[in-house]
């Protein structure tokens, strides 16, 4: 099982959930994303996405105002 | 009295922010992710709104002014606005609520966005917008044209948005919450997500209210962006105030002031700078909105959620173009994203690329 790293700060919404959608195509199942974003509507966009695909998220916190981290893991 | 313009968009950018309610999303989703959701819940907005002022009506409190419709303007001015919206990554109000984010890009954006709708109504351009917009046909509302009860087309829409919530609540599931770290009022305020349908419910509360408090001031109609952001420029570069607007000069500012609270609040207000793309993107995006707002007569709040609920054909025509805007905007900018190096693993540890404008 892997671990990956989607680096987003700064890039604005659509883009965090455009780029791991990207992302997580080429993942092998049970690998994690880790996705670092800063843009607000994600902190909605991309939790809603993982659970309408029955990914899990097994981590979901603040890194500091309007900064954000959330692992989720393929499945 | 005018200060109620003040409050009632300090509520509604509290609103937005907090509900993460953003129109541009809600229309991009369908095209990029085949969901809608958020759309769903933009009709809500439609729906409660369209039941609301016709009850105002009904009772006497007021009466909806009508126009013949400006077709080719509405048409051309709401694509150039979705492609626009796309690009600035917002609608008008949804800039007007990121830039009290502290989203510098969403400055840049709503700056170009007020300026280039103030040259179309009162500046450089205001002979070419007049002419575009001169070009009318015999048409003012859905119901009119249908010779029916406006209250007939309020049901249709009632029962049409219900079922669609229905199905989409049908099929909720468990999603991922931040940690709790407050409790009482102030976790449901500025740390619980809110439901897009509640936040639906709370905009169309706000968007019905606006009416009578705007009436009330001598601006006969609801809630409105796009003229009031062209009216701060063209006050802040001549000097001459126009008093019968300055309800909804209020009203746009409040926006900032709620968004910024809301966002401060929550620990989600930080001064972001945008990259080379995002820059330039949201230079040509304001751009275009300023100029397709003008033309279409409204931005996706003016046109597409009220001008709707007074079943206009301004407004349906205004919200099928702008959403076939987005559409064509989401084609050219987002499914085509590529960012070289933004994964990272352990293993493959690529250095980041410069991002591409």
């Amino acid at each position: 099982m892997a671990r990956h790293i989607l680096q987003t700060e700064g890039q604005v919404c659509p883009f965090p959930l455009v780029e791991a959608k990207q992302a997580i195509a080429g993942l092998d199942v049970g690998d994690e994303l880790v996705i670092d974003f800063d843009c607000t509507q994600a902190t909605e966009a991309i939790p809603q996405w993982a659970a309408e695909n029955d990914y899990p998220v097994t981590h979901f916190d603040r890194t500091g105002d309007a900064s954000w981290t959330i692992t989720v893991q393929k499945a | 009295m005018i200060l109620t313009g003040l409050l009632l968009g300090a509520a509604l950018g509290f609103v937005m922010q907090r509900g993460r309610f953003c129109v541009t999303g809600a229309f991009r989703d369908v095209w990029i992710a085949r969901r809608t959701r958020w759309l769903t819940a933009f009709f809500v907005v439609i729906a409660i709104q369209s039941a609301g002022v016709f009850a105002l009506q009904s009772a006497g409190v007021l009466t909806l002014p009508t126009s013949n419709l400006a077709l080719p303007a509405v048409l051309v001015g709401s694509l150039l606005f979705g492609v626009g919206i796309v690009l600035a990554g917002g609608c008008a109000t949804g800039t007007y609520y990121r830039s009290g984010e502290g989203l510098v890009g969403s400055w840049i954006a709503l700056g170009l966005y007020a300026l280039f709708a103030s040259v179309m109504k009162n500046g450089a351009l205001a002979g070419v917008n007049e002419e575009f917009r001169a070009q009318r046909v015999e048409a003012s509302t859905l119901y009119g044209t249908l010779g029916v009860s406006p209250w007939v087309l309020v049901a249709v829409l009632l029962a049409g948005t219900g079922a669609a919530v229905w199905w989409h609540l049908s099929r909720r599931k468990k999603v991922a919450q931040l940690p709790a770290r407050y409790t009482g009022l102030r976790h449901w305020l500025f740390e619980k997500p809110w439901d897009p349908f509640v936040t639906a419910v709370l905009v169309a509360v706000i968007a019905i209210a606006a009416y009578p408090l705007s009436f009330a001031t001598g601006r006969e109609s609801g809630l409105g962006i796009t003229t009031p952001s062209a009216n701060i420029v063209s006050f802040l570069v001549t000097g001459e105030v126009d008093f019968a607007r300055s309800w909804s000069v209020l009203l746009v500012l409040g926006i900032l002031v709620g968004s910024y609270a809301a966002a401060k609040g929550a620990g989600e207000f930080k001064i972001r700078v945008p990259d080379a793309r995002t820059t330039v993107r949201a230079i040509a995006g304001g751009t275009l909105m300023g100029v397709g707002a003008a033309w279409a007569g409204g931005c996706t709040i003016g046109n597409s959620m009220v001008q709707t609920a007074q079943l206009s054909f301004q407004g349906w025509l205004a919200l099928l173009f702008t959403f076939l805007g987005v559409g064509l905007g989401a084609r050219l900018f987002i499914t085509s994203h590529r960012r070289t190096g933004a994964l990272t693993s352990p293993a493959t540890t690529a250095a980041p690329q410069p991002a591409r404008v």
